[in-house]
């Protein structure tokens, strides 16, 4: 099947609809309220107005009026949208899906509602079944859901949060209030990025959120928090000076290259640095590849190391 | 200006079966549609090979795109008729659940649109479907990011829809290396289609690359990656690959419109896919460990919550592990704070584990 043909028939079925009414409207209106450019929407329309003198048939078909800036349709047979296809649901449901993981039962009704309501408006064709479960989207457990409710309803609302927290290498939690601007799924776990009062962006793993609340105080947003962690491509920008060499060895230096976008040394091994803001963090950082990552530098991290696996082996 | 005569063609096929109520023979609607007028067969009453191969691959087409177009009698043959409910092919009246009642969009009072029925979204679902879009957007398939555009903007005609496009609530932050997006589009064709493919692709466990002939089953998007699930023709096993890690992706082009197997009843990709930690995933048999954890700090309780509680202690958790080796490294990575109490091979795996590395240090 022709791409073009098939994905102009989707623009055009869309864009009749809200035309086909009698009235004069302004390209440059129909193409903000189609998602199109005025120069797409003219060759749309041109596609269905080709023939316009042409012998008509006994059936009203589609007549399309262009005159400089405004354009008027007639189409009695198309007033109304196409029922949704079958692909559109399965795209929809995906979001749901994941969306549906992220909720409290209480928030997952809708959802579920939604899904059931959508499968209404479908039509019906033999290929349905082909579509089907053929794809599946799940990012992973998000702690809380009800810390998460409580989080997205506070990001909404532009309002300062308090959280219980601790962090990885810490004993006891701390309480701390911060300003929430969203949330983010980065490197297999879910966070909350907020800014403290000083502007510095911090980041929240969600499972290590004890407790959340949200204040009435609110908050003026910063668009450019956003970019910054699309940027960093991580949930983790940090200021520190702090740096720790480490040489992954070549059985697992791939996964690592790949996933950090890093070069290979010639015998496949890779030696890299990294910001440490948390010596704890450092530690459990190296130790999950066991003997396989080797800190190079600084010399007292190697020491707290040799320190820590002589207790263990003890 | 350049049209589309394909397009021109199908909207007066559409217009055509519209406004037929009941089913009409192919000679009937090609008095509707001037392209089928043009070779004078249809005048001549004896319509041309040419013409009828046309209005079967329109209809094929059109049915792709979800047009329910239906065929009463033998499909292709002369006396078929053919019919398109306006119940079966309008969206229906999209109305909003309010205080008031049902908040319905204005209704055009003729032709098939008074039959169709009214459906009402409540507002938090309209919202559902809003955030749901804009999860798909993210997911770095395009294909599928206009498929669910495609819906909202269906849906907008009479609902208020906000838009999509921005991440909304959550953000989900693209791993480095992401999947090709053309790789993508041409799997879920294969996909639909149900057409091996062949790619060649690079194992990073080995660190070499080699060529595979597959038969997708799905496309799942798990912890930020997009993997096909697929059986490996070779190996007559089914296989989980990558998609960033595939290259020189073809699709066999044999009787492209034949499928060249069927995905078994029995599969799921949903069940298949689920997330899954490390240590859960591989062939060998399940063993219950027991871990115990001393530590507080927010990584070691965190880690903790991940396993069951055993009755004997409120320090042990109880663990289903497939792969010992990966679930000792996890274990090693608390440096003493989580450790294996049983069975007997993690925990001298992980005493392994502790003497290799402190070899490293001991310099």
């Amino acid at each position: 099947m022709s791409d073009t043909a098939s994905a102009q028939l989707k623009r055009v079925l869309h864009l009749i609809p809200r035309l086909a009414d009698g009235e004069e409207h302004t390209l440059v209106d129909i193409a903000a309220k189609a998602e199109t450019d005025p120069a797409e929407l003219l060759r749309d329309l041109d596609s269905i107005s080709d023939r316009f003198d042409d012998p008509g048939g006994f059936i009203e078909g589609v007549s399309v009026f262009v005159d400089g800036d405004t354009v008027c349709v007639n189409a009695s047979h198309f007033h109304r949208p196409m029922r949704l296809t079958m692909p559109e649901l399965c795209a929809l449901e995906l979001g749901l899906t994941m969306l549906r993981r992220e909720r409290t039962p209480a928030e997952q009704a809708p959802i579920d509602r939604a899904l059931e309501r959508l499968r209404q408006t479908i039509s019906r064709v033999p290929s349905n079944d082909r579509h089907e479960g053929t794809r599946y989207a799940d990012l992973s457990d998000a702690g809380s859901a009800e810390h998460l409710q409580m989080l997205r309803r506070a990001i909404a609302g532009d309002r300062k949060v308090e959280l219980r927290y601790r962090a990885g290498g810490a004993t006891e939690s701390t309480t701390r209030t911060v300003c929430a601007h969203s949330l983010a799924f980065a490197e297999q776990m879910w966070y909350l990025v907020a800014t403290s009062d000083d502007g510095s962006l911090r980041f929240f793993r969600l499972d290590r959120i004890e407790a959340a609340r949200a204040l009435e105080e609110t908050f003026e947003r910063d668009a450019s928090v956003g970019m910054r962690v699309q940027e960093a491509g991580r949930a983790f920008v940090s200021d520190t000076s702090k740096r720790m060499t480490i040489r992954y060895s070549p059985r697992i230096a791939r996964w690592i290259a790949e996933r950090e976008g890093q070069p290979l040394a010639d015998d496949g091994s890779l030696t890299m640095e990294h910001p440490v803001a948390d010596d704890s963090w450092a530690i459990r950082h190296v130790l999950q590849y066991g003997p396989d990552a080797e800190v190079l530098a600084p010399e007292t991290l190697r020491a707290a190391l040799a320190d820590r696996l002589a207790r263990l082996a003890g | 200006m350049s049209g589309t005569p394909k397009v021109q063609r199908w909207i007066d096929l559409l217009a055509a079966l519209l406004a037929h109520r009941l089913p009409v023979t192919f000679d009937e609607l090609a008095k509707s549609v001037p392209t089928y007028l043009a070779d004078g067969s249809i005048a001549a009453g004896n319509p041309s090979p040419t013409l009828k191969r046309m209005f079967e691959r329109d209809k094929v087409e059109l049915r792709e795109l979800g047009v329910p177009i239906l065929s009463i009698g033998e499909e292709g043959s002369d006396e078929s008729a053919y019919t398109l409910r306006t119940r079966e092919f309008y969206l229906p009246y999209l109305g909003i659940v309010s205080g008031r009642g049902i908040e319905k969009p204005t209704t055009v009072d003729r032709y098939g649109y008074r039959s169709l029925e009214t459906l009402a979204f409540e507002p938090d679902e309209l919202e559902a479907i809003v955030q749901g879009a804009r999860r798909v957007a993210q997911v770095g398939d395009p294909v599928l990011a206009e498929e669910a555009r495609n819906a909202v903007r269906k849906l907008a005609f009479d609902l208020p829809l906000g838009a999509t496009d921005g991440p909304g609530d959550a953000l989900l932050v693209p791993p480095r290396k992401r999947a090709d997006p053309k790789a993508l589009a041409t799997l879920g064709d294969a996909l639909f289609r149900r057409k091996r493919i062949s790619f060649s692709y690079h194992t990073i466990g080995s660190g070499s690359s080699a060529d595979r002939t597959v038969e997708p089953y799905g496309l799942f998007f798990v912890s930020g990656h997009w993997y096909l699930a697929a059986r490996d023709v070779e190996k007559d096993a089914l296989r989980n690959f990558r998609v960033s890690r595939i290259d020189a992706l073809k699709v066999n082009a044999t009787k492209a419109g034949t499928p060249d197997y069927e995905i078994p009843r029995t599969f799921s990709l949903r069940t298949h896919a689920q997330s899954r930690q490390a240590w859960e995933i591989g062939d060998g048999d399940a063993l219950e460990a027991v871990v115990e954890f001393t530590g507080d700090s927010g990584a070691v309780i965190a880690a903790a919550a991940l396993g069951r509680p055993d009755s004997s202690s409120a320090t042990l958790r109880r663990f289903t592990v497939r792969r010992t080796d990966s679930f000792a490294r996890w274990l090693f990575s608390f440096a003493g704070d989580a450790m294996p109490v049983s069975p007997a091979a993690l925990v001298n795996e992980y005493a392994s584990l502790v003497e290799r590395t402190r070899t490293i240090y001991a310099s």
